[in-house]
């Protein structure tokens, strides 16, 4: 694997490209959508627990707000690059059009580990990056979501933040509220419940029985669980499961031919959310590496950890029984991999839209945040679902009508909506 | 799913057949015994010589009984159900609880395209057996299905869900539960949405007629037969017949015939006088856990101001004592279906009899089955026709072994109560316990507050697992409270034998509720009917030697010293206890 070299924003670029080929946008147009329409940097000084002063480097990039406002998580990573936050920035307005919310696409992010941080410390850098931004967001500009080691709590530090800086409340301001705070039901299990919505009407599509269905999945994270709780319900047979292992450093594979049972593995999860191993073989699963989660015997493969894990160097593994892939995490797949795929005939369920779930239920929250009444979750849910199901047709009626790859009539059909939109405001 | 069929799953990008379902499970009686109908329907040519009915069933949605399992578990509802909270903390907690997300978007794509009131109805693994029948046990809820905006009535039909889902775990679901010596959690609960059979008439819908139709007649009246079977035919709502309200009663091989009755005023007294409706107005009082939230009860001459009466009703002509077919004349509103019943204005006594004959063969067994009629206008040539909607069958337990009392003599100061007119056959000798409503006191005014006492000792009796019997005065079950004590069956499940007997003030027709009596006979409890004008009387003074185990203001229970012994001989109708 080489993921030095991977630079997701080229990548978004590179994907794009190819649409606005297909598409002959003009060049005005291709250049407002290949780069992000607002990118800004800044300092944020925290005075730490040892009374020393730190300087966190925050961003915020608001890649395309024609549609509506911009919508997109905080990612708090040691890691972090601009390249990243910039890549994912442009995802968002893709995802968000896809599935037709009303929304733009943006991202946000600090360079820090939050494993070294104080919870006080955290908190003044929840503040601090409000501060530094708060008259460029806000619920009718750019909201921002819990993403990579945030949370709820950060949410409610930077909404607190935000409502002391303009002196009154917008609980819209920021979804993925912990509920009772303004969150919103069916948050949690939207983005999971959500690909497996898609997967359902993929299967439909094929003329398959759910029930006669087997599946891997990769993570154990909370995308990957409700994923498999919905797929589990619908009849489906999970028979892998990988996981990183925090202890080992390293991935594993969990599998069961009789079927993983859901509540059995949650009881069986470590401290930092992975499988444990002795537990596991407790509990009769079978150890595998890490990679083996891809070359299972199964219909449906169910990316839902990571980016950039099916990739040229082992695409060849998926086994030929495999008939969908649904992308329940963002960018699992490259594009040389994306290729094999395609030219496999597999039923390609592309990221933005498998699991845009989460996006759409965040936007549930601030509906309902706006509104200050909330739904209940039968509500949400089955809106998600009329959602979910509306977008994953119009795609596949593209990719049928015009005899294209998925995640082709996914980006037709979202860049189009975007670029539509600028042309009707005349920006282009 | 284990019964194959002509069902197909729920599927939103095309038209529906009349059998969907969602989820994974079982259909549940109900809905099993719908789809056996829909496949003989849909080989037997009904319309051959009938041509202004059609017979179908109302297109339906089954929630399949793996549904509730989910719902129950990833809700965490079973310690709540199961514990002993009242009914209404039981259903706010299922109201609070979520329905499983596999089936969300189904049912809000379905309501989303209902366009007609709906009815959410209970279809158990349990409900509707011969062996044990759960009819009526369960909820059921109407839906009008109106608003303007999908949000609400999603909502509404999600709840109605939960509220079915509930009544599992009321009192009157776990008494009887109790009386049958079963354990409330091996019952699973499998939940039809179906299109009601009716008709707008300003803010109200309902059928022209709903009815009950059995082949066996508990009740055989002048020349029939009890083969001959029975049919109520009642305006409005089936819960009208459902309840044991006043009903048109009949025998299919003579439709023509009127019940009997002492005069023409008395039929008048006793015929229906009012229907039940779907609300279709904007409900200004909100109660997701009420039957009735939906639902309310008119009088007929509302019906008659709908222009719904001329086919249902003879008028009184006052001046000659006598009752005109059809509504031209001025006059009180007998509902005796006279027009269709002896005009043959529609020919539904025709298609009911067939219908009960298919069924009959097709069980080989006695059944009971459920309909209502609307009327459907043709858009082009306005013509009216009629669409017959079949809504439930199911068998029915009749008599088997007799009794044998027709030689047998006792003397008359053996006999705690002797009877001429009597349900069951057979005899049992254990029961020492017998609560009866006190005859001095008894007043219709506290009939409410009788029921209410009798299920408190029903309660005890049946957690102590003694079978009693049961004295009371006018029509068991009867939801008029100046007719009878308005029980419903659990209140009264632990009874092994009742007498349903009269007094001076009060002294109606006894009853035939539909599924009151179903569970009577289906549990092989014995009925004896005691008029007080007959030979035939109750031993007040020798029960009230007994000794007293508990009394409240209108009932006893009294316990012997040894057991009494009750034989029932159906042929010859007679029922005699023995002290």
């Amino acid at each position: 694997m080489d993921s030095k070299a991977f630079n997701p924003f080229r990548m978004a670029q590179e994907q794009f490209d190819k649409v606005a080929d297909i598409l002959n946008l003009d060049q005005g147009t291709r250049e407002l959508l290949r780069n992000p329409m607002r990118e800004y940097h800044f300092s944020i000084p925290v005075r730490m627990d040892d009374g020393t002063t730190k300087v966190f480097k925050g961003f915020r990039v608001q890649h395309n707000d024609a549609r509506g406002p911009a919508k997109g998580g905080i990612r708090f990573h040691p890691h972090e690059t601009i390249d990243t936050v910039k890549a994912l920035s442009t995802w968002m307005t893709w995802k968000c059009s896809v599935v037709d919310i009303p929304l733009g696409g943006s991202k946000g992010g600090v360079i820090c580990d939050p494993h070294n941080l104080s919870l006080r410390e955290q908190e003044q850098i929840c503040r601090g990056w409000v501060r530094q931004i708060a008259y460029n967001i806000g619920p009718l500009r750019d909201i921002p979501a819990p993403d990579v080691m945030t949370n709820g709590q950060h949410m409610l530090w930077m909404l607190d933040e935000y409502e002391t800086i303009h002196g009154k409340k917008f609980p819209g301001f920021i979804t993925g509220k912990p509920v009772g705070m303004g969150g919103s039901l069916g948050r949690t299990e939207a983005t999971g419940y959500g690909v497996v919505f898609t997967i359902r009407e993929a299967l439909r599509e094929l003329a398959i029985n759910p029930a006669e269905t087997t599946a891997s999945v990769q993570g154990f994270g909370n995308v990957a669980q409700y994923a498999i709780e919905l797929y589990t319900q619908m009849g489906g047979k999970v028979i892998c499961v990988a996981c990183w292992d925090q202890k080992e450093q390293k991935a594993f594979s969990f599998k069961k031919e009789t079927g993983v049972n859901l509540e059995e593995l949650r009881s069986a999860t470590d401290r930092f959310g992975g499988i444990d191993l002795v537990k596991a073989q407790k509990l009769g699963y079978e150890i595998l590496d890490g990679e083996a989660w891809i070359s299972q015997e199964v219909d449906i493969l169910i990316p839902a950890a990571m980016e950039n894990q099916i990739r040229k160097d082992n695409v060849n593994s998926i086994n030929t029984k495999v008939k969908i892939i649904a992308e329940g995490a963002n960018g699992p797949t490259t594009p040389e991999a994306d290729v094999v795929i395609q030219k496999n005939g597999i039923f390609m369920i592309p990221d933005f839209l498998a699991n845009a779930g989460g996006v759409t239920c965040s936007y549930f929250e601030q509906v309902q945040c706006n509104m200050n009444y909330y739904w209940e979750k039968d509500e949400v849910l089955s809106k998600l679902d009329i959602k979910m199901t509306s977008a994953f047709l119009d795609v596949s009626r593209l990719a049928q009508t015009k005899n294209i790859y998925m995640r082709d009539a996914a980006y037709i059909i979202a860049i189009n909506r975007v670029a539509q939109a600028c042309k009707d405001r005349g920006w282009v | 799913m284990n019964n194959a069929g002509n069902q197909r799953k729920y599927s939103r990008d095309h038209r529906n057949s009349i059998f969907n379902y969602l989820g994974k499970g079982e259909l549940g009686g109900k809905a099993a015994g719908l789809m056996q109908i829909q496949k003989i329907l849909e080989n037997e040519n009904l319309h051959s010589d009938i041509n202004e009915i059609t017979v179908s069933i109302p297109g339906m949605t089954v929630i399949l009984t793996e549904v509730f399992d989910q719902f129950m578990k990833q809700n965490d509802l079973y310690p709540i159900a199961l514990s002993s909270s009242d009914d209404v903390f039981i259903a706010h907690s299922f109201q609070k609880a979520s329905l499983p997300p596999a089936i969300v978007g189904d049912l809000r794509d379905l309501i989303t395209k209902a366009e007609n009131p709906l009815a959410v109805r209970s279809s158990s693994l349990l409900e509707d057996s011969s062996s044990e029948p759960f009819a009526g046990v369960y909820a059921t809820k109407m839906l009008p299905n109106n608003q303007p905006d999908i949000e609400t009535r999603f909502h509404k039909l999600t709840e109605a869900i939960k509220f079915i889902y509930s009544s599992l775990f009321f009192s009157e679901s776990r008494d009887y539960f109790r009386s049958i010596g079963r354990k409330v959690e091996e019952e699973k609960m499998a939940v039809i949405i179906q299109d009601v059979v009716g008709n707008h008439y300003g803010e109200d819908f309902y059928p022209l007629i709903s009815g009950v139709g059995r082949t066996y007649n508990y009740y055989p009246v002048q020349d029939s037969k009890r083969e001959d079977g029975v049919i109520n035919l009642a305006l409005g709502l089936g819960k009208t017949i459902v309840d044991g309200g006043s009903a048109w009663i009949y025998s299919p091989l003579s439709p023509q015939s009127p019940p009997p009755c002492n005069s023409n005023k008395s039929m008048l007294d006793n015929s229906q006088r009012e229907f039940w409706s779907i609300k279709m107005e904007v409900i200004k009082e909100f109660n997701p856990i009420s039957e009735m939230e939906f639902m309310r009860k008119q009088s007929i001459e509302k019906a008659e101001d709908d222009g719904v009466l001329s086919l249902l009703c003879s008028t009184y002509d006052y001046q000659n004592d006598r009752f005109i077919s059809g509504i031209q004349e001025k006059g009180a509103r007998l509902l005796d279906f006279s027009p269709i019943l002896k005009y043959k204005k529609i020919a539904l006594n025709d298609i009911l009899k067939k219908l009960l004959h298919i069924c009959r063969e097709q069980y080989q067994a006695d059944v009971e089955i459920e309909f209502a009629l609307e009327k459907i206008t043709a858009e082009t040539s306005g013509e009216s026709v009629y669409h017959l909607g079949f809504l439930q069958v199911r068998t029915m337990q009749t008599l088997a072994d007799n009794g044998n009392l027709s030689q047998l003599e006792y003397l008359p100061s053996a006999l705690l109560a002797e009877s001429s007119s009597v349900l069951g056959n057979g005899r049992r000798d254990d029961i020492y316990d017998v609560v009866f409503v006190k005859p001095d006191t008894f007043s219709a005014i506290n009939s409410r507050t009788i029921a209410r006492e009798i299920a408190e000792i029903n309660r005890e009796l049946t957690t102590e697992h003694r079978p009693y019997l049961l004295i009371g005065f006018g029509r068991w079950g009867s939801s008029d409270p100046w007719l009878g004590i308005p029980v419903t069956w659990s209140m009264i499940s632990g009874a092994k034998a009742i007498i349903e007997a009269t007094l001076p003030q009060m002294k109606p027709d006894l009853s035939q509720g539909s599924h009151f009596f179903h569970n009577l006979i289906a549990f092989g409890i014995f009925y004896l009917s005691i008029q007080e004008d007959k030979k035939k009387t109750i031993d007040w003074n020798w029960l009230n030697e007994q000794k007293i185990i508990r009394e409240t203001d209108h009932v006893c229970l009294v316990r012997c010293s040894r057991n009494m012994e009750v034989i029932v001989d159906c042929v010859a109708n007679r029922g005699v206890i023995v002290k």
